[in-house]
């Protein structure tokens, strides 16, 4: 397990699902704002949309990370 | 040399053991932090409203400010104490004993709460667990549960790890997939609008709901607390808790804009007056808000049929790690206090064989076994129900657990903030490997230091939820300063006795404090680059002394 966490292998499978995560939050904000316009009611989907994205960013500097060596 | 003079110990002691790794250091986070939301969700529902999700956003900022600085602060000072150990350092022994002391409070209710609504989740497969038809059984079975968690706990971090990484990978996987199903196909963002719009709740309730909402996100500091038994603190702490604070957020947020904006796959059954409700009405009411994400994954199109069947252990599984991480935590902030005098030294005792602060340890289970017996009397005994109705207004005994979980965060957490900003006035020579952004550069008592703006913001946003604790739960605002107060003479008596000082702190070496905290964590380019920094500031100082000469 501790062997895998550490792995490229890890950080590629995490890679994949961050990208994933930042694609649906794009959809996200993009369908809200494109069926109700632009309104403060609004703003919790958005946050929503952008956390997913900023998570597939973060996920992948550590990906960028992993491949420098392990920590 | 300078380096290994101030490092040498005294004496080999025992001490904590350095065991948890990345993974490891996120699973504790997320054991406490996830399953927040399976208690959460349904109370803020059934507040808010149609504001539900604008809760969970405010509270959702106020965390992320409050993630941002346990993130900094241990990774700069991995030390077992979290945030009491900061303020401590920040502000002084006084403040240092009240942070802490608010801290215990909430980790003893996390131990008892969660619990607690493990055997709630766990009674929707098997019934005999009940609270509201066999409560003696589910007394006796939190019991059980609590008794068994410290004896892990005491048995070695190790296995508590182990247990906590498997099971938070599996709540991870599986609350994604809910999600996923129930945006991709339930998700419709116009009915999102209209549920905010004409269910949106009173100033009122929407402050109660913004204080139920700091619930779901109680619990971040378990990766500081973890940080004096993880591998090399300072790079992984930044690396596990951008990923915990992130993951959490989305988590929160996604659930309840799912709530209030998903078109349910089955109908909903009508309420008890036989009116037709919308989904967010229905995971809100008494029945549900219990068990609330698993009745949500029930109505998730195609996936809700496997859900409905596995989800109730998931939670009572996440709701078990949860609690456990309530008996790690404040085993560890005891352990720190006592270490630093502000507790009485029995609680630094490790065990001999395990290495574990196995007094702490079994002294919280004990307070945490109090609360429990607090907060079941009323269904175990009907007169005791009388007069908690007539002392406490009708709330029942978890509604008062839920009022001081609120308050503790909130008071400790305010500490927290004024002590980043105190240690980056105060101690800019400890090296940061990751630093809260936008801050504000300039020059104090002849230091370049860097002023946080997200500090101030944060700070901001938690006392505002403090207040909002104190307007909203009628209990909250006498039982929880009455803890602060009776902590507070608990100390004063404590110190004098010892002829420490009272109101004051005693001389701490810090310089030499910081370079055996980073010996020991193993991160020697910090205590390297902490030594020339020092060197440097003592030098310019030297050199103003002798220019003033």
């Amino acid at each position: 397990m501790r062997n895998l966490v550490r792995s490229e292998g890890y950080a590629r499978a995490r890679l994949v699902t961050g990208s994933i995560a930042a694609v649906l939050g794009a959809i996200l904000i993009a369908r809200t704002l494109a069926s109700t316009g632009l309104s403060f009611k609004v703003i919790p989907a958005c946050v929503l949309g952008a956390a997913m994205i900023a998570l597939g960013i973060v996920r992948f500097r550590d990906y960028a990370a992993a491949r420098r060596g392990p920590l | 040399m300078a380096a290994a003079s101030l490092a040498a110990k005294p004496a080999a002691e025992p001490s904590l053991r350095r065991s948890v790794t990345p993974w490891g250091s996120f699973s504790w986070g997320y054991s406490d932090v996830g399953a927040d939301i399976f208690v959460g969700l349904g109370l803020v529902l059934g507040t808010a409203a149609g504001a539900s999700n604008v809760a969970f956003l405010f509270a959702g900022i106020v965390y992320v400010c409050i993630g941002l600085a346990y993130t900094e602060l241990a990774a700069a000072y991995p030390v077992a104490g979290g945030g009491q150990y900061f303020v401590f350092r920040g502000l002084g022994d006084i403040f240092g004993f009240i942070a802490g002391w608010a801290v215990l409070l909430d980790f003893t209710i996390d131990i008892v709460l969660f619990a607690w609504s493990c055997i709630d989740y766990l009674s929707k497969l098997l019934p005999f667990l009940g609270y509201v038809d066999h409560p003696w059984v589910h007394f006796l079975v939190v019991f059980s549960l609590i008794a068994g968690l410290a004896l892990l706990n005491i048995i070695g971090v190790r296995e508590s790890s182990a247990f906590n990484e498997f099971v938070s990978g599996l709540d991870v996987v599986s609350e994604t997939t809910i999600l996923f199903f129930g945006f991709l196909f339930a998700f419709q963002p116009q009915l999102l609008i209209h549920t905010m719009t004409v269910s949106w709740p009173s100033p009122f309730s929407l402050m109660n709901g913004v204080s139920l909402a700091i619930i779901s996100f109680v619990g971040l500091e378990s990766i500081s607390q973890a940080a004096q038994e993880t591998q090399r603190p300072a790079s992984v702490i930044p690396r596990t808790s951008i990923s915990l604070i992130l993951t959490i957020l989305i988590f929160a947020l996604a659930y309840s804009n799912l709530a209030l904006g998903m078109q349910p796959w089955h109908a909903i059954p009508p309420d008890p007056h036989g009116h037709a409700q919308e989904l967010w009405q229905y995971l809100g009411n008494e029945n549900n808000n219990g068990a609330a994400v698993a009745v949500l994954a029930s109505y998730v199109p195609y996936f809700g049929t496997i859900a409905a069947l596995y989800v109730p252990v998931l939670g009572a599984i996440l709701l078990l790690i949860s609690s456990n991480s309530g008996v790690f935590g404040s085993s560890r902030i005891a352990y720190a206090m006592s270490g630093t005098q502000l507790l009485p030294s029995i609680f630094q005792r490790v065990h001999p064989k395990f290495r574990t602060p196995a007094v702490s340890i079994l002294t919280f289970c004990g307070f945490a076994i109090v609360e429990l017996i607090f907060a079941s009397l009323p269904s175990l005994s009907a007169p005791v129900k009388t007069i908690y109705a007539r002392l406490f207004r009708g709330e029942d005994g978890i509604t008062f657990l839920g009022d001081l979980y609120a308050f503790g965060a909130a008071a400790s957490y305010s500490f927290v903030f004024i002590a980043l900003i105190a240690l980056r006035l105060n101690d800019s020579q400890s090296p940061r490997r990751f630093k809260m952004p936008f801050n504000v550069p300039f020059t104090f008592k002849g230091n370049r230091v860097e002023f946080p703006i997200v500090a101030v913001i944060g700070f901001v946003g938690i006392v505002s939820i403090l207040v909002f604790t104190m307007i909203t739960h009628e209990i909250g605002r006498i039982a929880g300063p009455l803890w602060i107060v009776l902590g507070i003479v608990g100390y004063l008596f404590y110190r004098r006795r010892k002829r420490l000082p009272v109101f004051g702190s005693q001389p701490h070496d810090w310089r030499k404090a910081q370079i055996n905290i980073l010996q020991e964590a193993g991160e020697l380019e910090m205590m390297d680059e902490y030594l020339v920094n020092v060197k440097r500031m003592d030098a310019a100082r030297t050199t103003t002394r002798e220019t003033l000469r």
